[in-house]
């Protein structure tokens, strides 16, 4: 799949700025992105080190384990049969950094999470639905876009919250309600 | 929310200290931790970036904008934040960039303004996410999961478009 998407986009993108007369444009642009690339990752590092940190100090006061245990019961009936028990765990660091907005804390649990799900080179559908609940926003307070909207001059900047919690809550439901759908189905 | 962040550390810091937890190791462990993941997305968020500002440089990206937009109008989505939608999926930087954008030339209390700003909420950077937790749990077969969050990405795009009034 992502290899299609890739192959299908450098590929689009190289035949499309040649017929246009646009190659160089084109190829410098994706040099940018490469060099964008490690520079995110290099931004992030910080970050992921800082909370994984702070969340390794929770872990190992024993606080991790007590809130993996408690959302224990909800997490297995969503994704069935299918999760491991250790993926518990980093699962319930994940889906809380996200709910709260700490992006940097949850894609390093995140990721542990995936390692644990995953079996051999073939997703599972507990790794499916993790990714679908991941790929479709489960942020309580869109904390970014209302400090964005402030800056912009808004006269109110919170409007946005209930419809964007609306919002989320119809593309998390339609993610989850089509992995089922296709697990079925296929 | 300036609150929430020293709250957080401070209760980390707490838990660690009042269960006796070796803090300062533990820390270290943690921070290890963060930088290896920092080293797993790097070839995957090259790769992705390389791919999508590509995409934009060729014209594609406005193409693909002006082919979409009949129908998006369907659901009320306005023109303008058509290119934030399309890039949503794409690209987290890429799209806070657009919504900047949006808010100035349309004001944030505009239709399109408001439209935007829920559609950025709505919903996380999809191929980000898919490609950086695959090659990092180095998984090829992905199955169904990015054409499902594809599908959970638009119907949280034409959720904002219907919620606005």
């Amino acid at each position: 799949m992502l290899q299609g998407i890739f192959l299908g986009l450098m590929g689009l993108s190289l035949v499309t700025g040649w017929a246009r007369g646009q190659t160089d444009q084109v190829v410098s642009a994706m040099l940018a992105g490469a060099r964008e690339g490690v520079e995110t990752a290099f931004a992030a590092a910080g970050g992921f080190a800082f909370f994984c940190g702070l969340i390794e100090i929770l872990r190992q006061a024993g606080a991790v384990r007590g809130l993996a245990r408690r959302s224990a019961p909800f997490l297995q009936r969503l994704m069935g049969p299918s999760l491991p028990q250790d993926a518990l765990e980093p699962i319930t660091v994940n889906l809380t950094g996200n709910l709260l907005g700490l992006g940097n804390a949850a894609t390093p649990a995140g990721i542990e999470a995936a390692r644990r799900m995953a079996r051999g080179d073939t997703a599972t559908p507990a790794l499916c639905l993790f990714l679908v609940i991941n790929s479709s926003s489960v942020q309580l307070l869109p904390t970014t876009v209302v400090a964005l909207r402030a800056a912009a001059g808004s006269s109110s900047p919170g409007a946005v919250v209930l419809p964007t919690l609306l919002a989320t809550a119809v593309s998390t439901a339609v993610g989850i309600l089509s992995c089922k759908l296709w697990e079925k189905l296929s | 929310m300036s609150w929430a962040l020293p709250l957080f550390i401070l209760l980390c810091l707490l838990a660690g200290a009042l269960r006796r937890a070796p803090v300062y190791d533990a820390f270290l462990v943690g921070a290890k931790e963060g930088l290896n993941t920092a080293k797993a997305i790097l070839p995957a968020l090259i790769a992705m970036l390389c791919a999508i500002r590509g995409f934009e440089a060729s014209g594609l990206m406005d193409g693909l904008c002006r082919l979409c937009a009949p129908a998006l109008q369907f659901f009320r989505i306005p023109e303008e934040t058509l290119p934030l939608m399309l890039m949503r999926p794409l690209s987290g930087s890429g799209a806070l960039a657009m919504l900047k954008a949006l808010l100035t030339a349309q004001g944030p209390d505009s239709r399109a303004g408001l439209v935007g700003s829920v559609m950025m909420g709505s919903s996380e950077t999809v191929f980000y996410t898919c490609a950086v937790y695959l090659s990092a749990a180095q998984v090829k077969k992905s199955r169904y999961a990015v054409p499902c969050a594809l599908l959970a990405w638009l119907a949280g795009s034409i959720a904002a478009g219907l919620l606005v009034p």
